[in-house]
This record gives C-alpha cells, sequence and structure tokens, in this order.
C-alpha cells in the first residue's frame, strides 16, 4: 500500500528565525495524521515543505521511501486542500476539480467519468456550471477536497480545511471529512489548532511547539498521558500544581504540596526537585471538609460554574493555586456555595508528574 | 445659546464647493465641445448648430482636411503601437517584479516608479538627446515617438497590474502548481486569467496616455507625417484656427473617455469594485 510519510530531521529556516526545528515523524500509509499546535509551532510549514511549497533547510522528505525533499510541488503525488480553498474563480465547479487531469493523461471521457464520480462522493453532483462564489463554504471545501483527491494522491493534506466554517458546520464536516478519508484510504496529513478536531478526527496526532513535536501517538494516549506541561496544557484543560518531588516510591512518587503529601502514579516518577502535578478536572473529587485520607487537599471553592451538561467548581488550594473539578449535571444542586470550604481528593492513579518546560 | 444643528443632517457646504469646482473644470472643456459644432467659422460667437466642421465642409472639415485627417490617423496608430508594445512589457516586468526578491530589487521597483514623478519635459528632452546621439541610427519619427511614450506609459501597467498581482496572493498558483501545472501552465491557465481585467484597464489607461500626450511626442517627432492630434492643436492655436480643431480635439476626448470608460467599467466587472477604488482612488 503506498502513502508512507516519514520526516528526517526536517528544519526550516527563515532567516535567522527557525519555524521547524528538527521533526522526526513517521506517518503509515492510510493513516489519519494530524499535525496540531497553536499558530506559529510550524505546522503548516511542516505540511507546505511536504507539498513542496517550502524547501526544506536540512533534512528529508520519503514519500513511500523516495526522498522528494528537492522535488518541485508540481511532481509530487501529493496534494493539498488549502485553508482558504484557492479554488480558481474564473473557472467553474467541473474545470476547477478537472485541472490537475490535464496532466494524468486521461481520456475526455475518462475525465468526465471522473469529474461526476467526484462530485458524487463529495454529494455536489448538479453544481458542474456553478462557479466557486456561488458555492457556500462548505460546498466550496469540498470542490477543494474533490480537486485534490480526483488526482488519487498518496498522501493528502488538508490545511486546517475546516477553519474557515462556523461551528456548526465544522462538526458535521468533521465527521465527513473522517468518513471520506477511511473510504478513500489515502493518507492524511492534517493541520489543524484546534485540539478537539485533532482528537476526535485522527488515528494519530503529534502535537506541536516552537518547531519541535513535543509528543506524538494516538489521541487517547496523548491526552491521557502527555508527556510534557506544554502537551498537557493544550490539549484539553488541565490542573498543574506546583510541588516538590521528594523521591520515587515503589511505582510512584512522593509529592510535597505546601504542608501536604501526594503520591502520584503517573509520569515521571522518578523525578526530584520543582515538578508540576497534573491531573485532569474530571478525575478530581470534591468531598466534604474534614474528609480523610491520602492525596487529600483542603481548599475553598472560590467559583461555581454552571455549564449546561456539566458543571465545574473552581477550588483555591492553600499555596495559591486554584484546581478546576468538573462533574455531570445530574440535577441536583450544587452542595458546594461559593465560600465552602472543601477537600479535594485527586486520585494516585490520575495524579501525573511533569517535569518543568526547560 | 446658539441654535445646535442637526448632526446627523447633510451637509451644506460641501456639495456647493464640489459643485462649483466641476462647473468651473468642465466649463473650457464644455465650451471647446460646443464651438465644434459652431456654424460659422468663429470659435468665439455662436453662429447655430452644424456638423460642417466634423463632416460637412469640403475643404477644412476633419474628414477632408488631409492635415487633420493625417494627424487623427497617425495619433491613432501610435496608440495603438503603444499599447501593443507596453501592456505585454508592462505585464512581464510586473509579474517579474513581484515574484523577484533579490539583491537590486528594491531599486528596480523605485526607478520603476520614476518615470511617473519626472517631468514630462525632462524626460522629453532627455530621449531627444537620446535619439540624436547614441541611437541616431533610429532617427525621429514614429519608431522614436512609440519608443518615447512606451518608456513613461509602461509605468502605469506595471502600477496597475502589480497592485491586482498583490490582491490575487500566491495561493491561486500554489494551487495551480500542487495539482501538477508546470510554471508555463500556471502562468496560462490560472494568473494571465486572473489578471486580464487589470491588462485590459492598463492597454486602455495606456491608449489614453498616447493619445494625450504632448510634451514627449513633440520632441521625438520629425515630419508633417508624424504630427499628432495634440500637436497640431498646439501649433495651430496661434494661427488661423477654424471650430474643425474643436472638432478634432472633441474627437480626441471622446476616444480618450470612452477607452477609459470602457477600461472601468471590464475592471469593476471582473476584479470586483474595491479593486477599482484602489486603482481610479475614487470612492464609489
Amino acid at each position: 500500500m503506498e502513502g508512507e510519510v516519514r520526516l528526517e530531521s526536517l528544519v526550516k529556516r527563515f532567516g535567522g528565525v527557525v519555524a521547524v526545528d528538527g521533526i522526526d515523524v513517521h506517518m503509515p500509509p492510510g493513516e489519519f495524521f494530524t499535525l496540531v499546535g497553536p499558530s506559529g509551532c510550524g505546522k503548516t510549514t511542516t505540511l507546505r515543505m511536504i507539498a513542496g511549497f517550502e524547501r526544506p533547510t536540512s533534512g528529508h522528505i520519503l514519500l513511500d521511501g523516495v526522498d522528494v525533499a528537492q522535488t518541485p510541488p508540481h511532481r509530487r503525488n501529493v496534494n493539498t486542500v488549502f485553508q482558504s480553498y484557492a479554488l480558481f474563480p474564473h473557472l467553474n465547479v467541473a474545470d476547477n476539480v478537472a485541472f490537475g487531469l490535464k496532466y494524468k493523461r486521461v481520456t475526455r471521457d475518462e475525465r468526465r467519468r471522473r469529474v461526476s464520480e467526484m462530485l458524487s462522493l463529495v454529494r455536489l453532483a448538479g453544481f458542474e456550471g456553478r462557479k466557486p462564489d456561488q458555492l457556500s463554504g462548505g460546498q466550496q471545501q469540498r470542490v477543494a477536497l474533490a480537486r485534490a483527491l480526483i488526482l488519487r494522491p498518496r498522501v493528502l493534506l488538508p490545511d486546517e480545511p475546516l477553519g474557515a466554517l462556523d461551528a456548526r458546520l465544522r462538526k458535521d464536516l468533521q465527521v465527513e471529512l473522517k468518513g471520506l478519508q477511511s473510504e478513500v484510504g489515502v493518507t492524511f496529513v492534517f493541520v489543524t489548532h484546534d485540539q478537539e478536531e485533532a482528537l476526535t478526527m485522527s488515528d494519530r496526532i503529534a502535537v506541536m511547539n516552537e518547531g519541535r513535536v513535543e509528543q506524538a501517538g494516538p489521541p487517547q494516549a496523548v491526552y491521557e498521558e502527555p508527556a510534557t506541561v506544554f502537551v498537557a496544557d493544550f490539549l484539553g484543560v488541565s490542573n498543574l500544581i506546583a510541588a516538590e518531588a521528594a523521591g520515587a516510591d515503589g511505582a510512584g512518587c512522593m509529592l510535597r504540596v505546601g504542608e501536604r503529601m501526594l503520591r502520584a502514579d503517573q509520569g515521571a516518577t522518578d523525578a526530584l526537585g520543582e515538578v508540576k502535578a497534573m491531573i485532569r478536572p474530571e478525575r478530581v473529587r470534591v468531598e466534604p471538609h474534614g474528609s480523610e485520607g491520602a492525596n487529600r487537599l483542603p481548599g475553598m471553592v472560590e467559583h461555581a460554574v454552571f455549564l449546561g451538561s456539566f458543571r465545574e467548581l473552581h477550588v483555591r488550594i492553600v499555596g495559591g493555586g486554584v484546581v478546576k473539578a468538573i462533574a455531570p449535571n445530574d440535577g441536583t444542586p450544587l452542595p458546594y456555595a461559593q465560600g465552602a470550604p472543601v477537600t479535594l481528593h485527586l486520585p494516585q492513579e490520575a495524579l501525573r508528574v511533569l517535569a518543568p518546560s526547560p | 445659546m446658539s441654535r445646535l444643528r442637526n448632526p446627523w443632517g447633510r451637509p451644506r457646504f460641501l456639495p456647493l464647493v464640489t459643485a462649483l469646482y466641476v462647473a468651473w473644470s468642465i466649463l473650457p472643456v464644455g465650451i471647446a465641445i460646443l464651438f465644434a459644432f459652431n456654424n460659422g467659422r468663429s470659435r468665439t460667437t455662436w453662429q447655430g448648430f452644424s456638423l460642417r466642421w466634423f463632416t460637412g465642409d469640403p475643404n477644412s472639415s476633419v474628414l477632408h482636411d488631409p492635415a487633420l485627417q493625417s494627424a487623427l490617423t497617425h495619433t491613432l496608430i501610435l496608440g495603438v503601437l503603444c499599447v501593443a508594445v507596453a501592456t505585454p512589457l508592462g505585464v512581464a516586468l510586473a509579474l517579474g517584479l513581484q515574484r523577484w526578491r533579490g539583491r537590486g530589487s528594491g531599486t528596480v521597483n523605485v526607478l520603476m516608479l520614476l518615470p511617473l514623478v519626472t517631468p514630462e519635459i525632462v524626460m522629453g528632452v532627455a530621449l531627444l538627446l537620446l535619439f540624436l546621439q547614441i541611437f541616431g541610427g533610429l532617427g525621429l519619427g514614429t519608431t522614436a515617438q512609440a519608443i518615447g511614450q512606451v518608456t513613461f506609459a509602461l509605468s502605469y501597467v506595471v502600477v496597475i497590474v502589480r497592485g491586482r498581482l498583490v490582491s490575487i496572493g500566491r495561493q491561486y498558483e500554489e494551487a495551480a502548481a500542487d495539482l501538477g501545472a508546470p510554471a508555463f501552465d500556471r502562468l496560462v491557465r490560472v494568473l494571465l486569467p486572473l489578471l486580464a481585467p487589470a491588462i485590459l484597464a492598463s492597454a486602455a489607461v495606456v491608449f489614453a496616455l498616447s493619445i494625450d500626450d504632448f510634451v514627449i511626442t513633440q520632441y521625438l517627432s520629425s515630419d508633417a507625417g508624424t504630427t499628432t492630434v495634440s500637436m497640431l492643436l498646439y501649433a495651430s492655436a496661434r494661427g488661423a484656427p477654424t471650430p474643425a480643431l474643436n472638432a478634432l480635439a472633441t474627437i480626441a476626448l471622446v476616444i480618450t473617455l470612452a477607452t477609459l470608460a470602457l477600461a472601468f467599467v471590464v475592471y469593476r466587472r471582473f476584479a470586483g469594485a474595491s479593486a477599482v477604488e484602489a486603482v481610479a482612488g475614487v470612492e464609489m
């Protein structure tokens, strides 16, 4: 099966600015791979290097084992879906979709057949004669997709293809795009800054920051087991509590938070000195004031926030930090009002030790 | 306490000033056009409406006077030559300058705008010396006039086409490359169709500039055959002018205006109103 991408110590500098700082990523054929990170993290530059619009300063881009780093974009068997779609405004939908077939040596009949097949795949049959400016944002996005997929690329490179759409349409198209990807089986290297989009759509994600890949893996693994403070903070909501690691204790690690000792079983349990103790809000348990046991911290409710299907408590703990705890809305009134003293239970199996970012 | 004016009301003073300005600037042109249709020989006393100076008069109408006819023909030939040379050259230059980020591109950018700000008489004298001293073999006449007009008309093409290039951006070319199009196809299948309105508009502006030009065309002319409308108007203003000159000027004016109007309409139709504002400097 074709469509394997391997990036080896890929570097891109613009003048003195390092946009991509030596990344190594492997994307097996047929995978939905997502590069996710804040703006300026180098994800789009990486994508543009795979597409051929930027020439790497150093490193290799292997497409099915062949280094294409120095190949111009029109000779690479990969296609981009641009964030702005970049549909040719002077051509109608059919001509836009057929644009690249001119370089594929297909007969006129074959071209007509493939265009109509592609348009029905993206549910745009009957729109052949429309100009791009007569289409809605979602329809333009599907034309851009059809225009790229019709060339049967080994790899498709969607660059924030849903970024310009409103939230509702975005959700629908996420599902649609994912379905389309598994239907055609082409490798997707998807770029987004939206962590939720990355988590819901991808087979694997790579979280990028300042030109480097912080962590790569299946969405659930990266979400559940963030390796760095940045990843913990970027994916979902995390509580990061300043703590002092006092050394390993069996499989776990003893952490000093203020006067209290916590035991954490996850993450860099062999760390020493200043660390962050990380826990997701949905794993924090709020107990009545005075409840006893290990891994418990006293605190005071600072805000009680109603989120519809969830409710969130912001609890200020000794030492100054705020810990968020989230619980499903079960219809009962909130047991803790603002200002109430409570005890937080941070289960040791949910508590993770993260070395601070350098 | 003075009565406060309604701040949402329409201003009254500004329209008045505008109307006066428009009237003042149109008045001389209007009078000149009016007397093109005078029935008598006078260019100052109205003697009734006629088309005698356009077609009627058997000797001195535009249609029958060989000098006037030749001036009009030569003006149009120069205009067409200038468009045919300056437009493709200017488009190529605009593409080159827009894509060229290397050493010296800044200098060229400034040099490109020099003809727009150089006094035309300086350009005219300089070009005259150039053709007399260095390119003496070429001599003065139609070729020299065309080259002279192209020299300054080129800048307008570059400015208009580059403006459009900036607003188009690189995304369409990148998309075409991504879909497999080599450089030549990216130009022909994508960039030129997108630039078409700007190219048409600049061609029209070049044509209008060429028809209107006097200084450079005058300096580089040789014999009577290279006299243009503007030169003829200037030369005969102190002789014994008849309203035929007004008729000639009217024809030149109508051609210029029609060309510019066409360019405006084409550009607005295909490039959107905002682009026209950018080029024409007017608010729609």
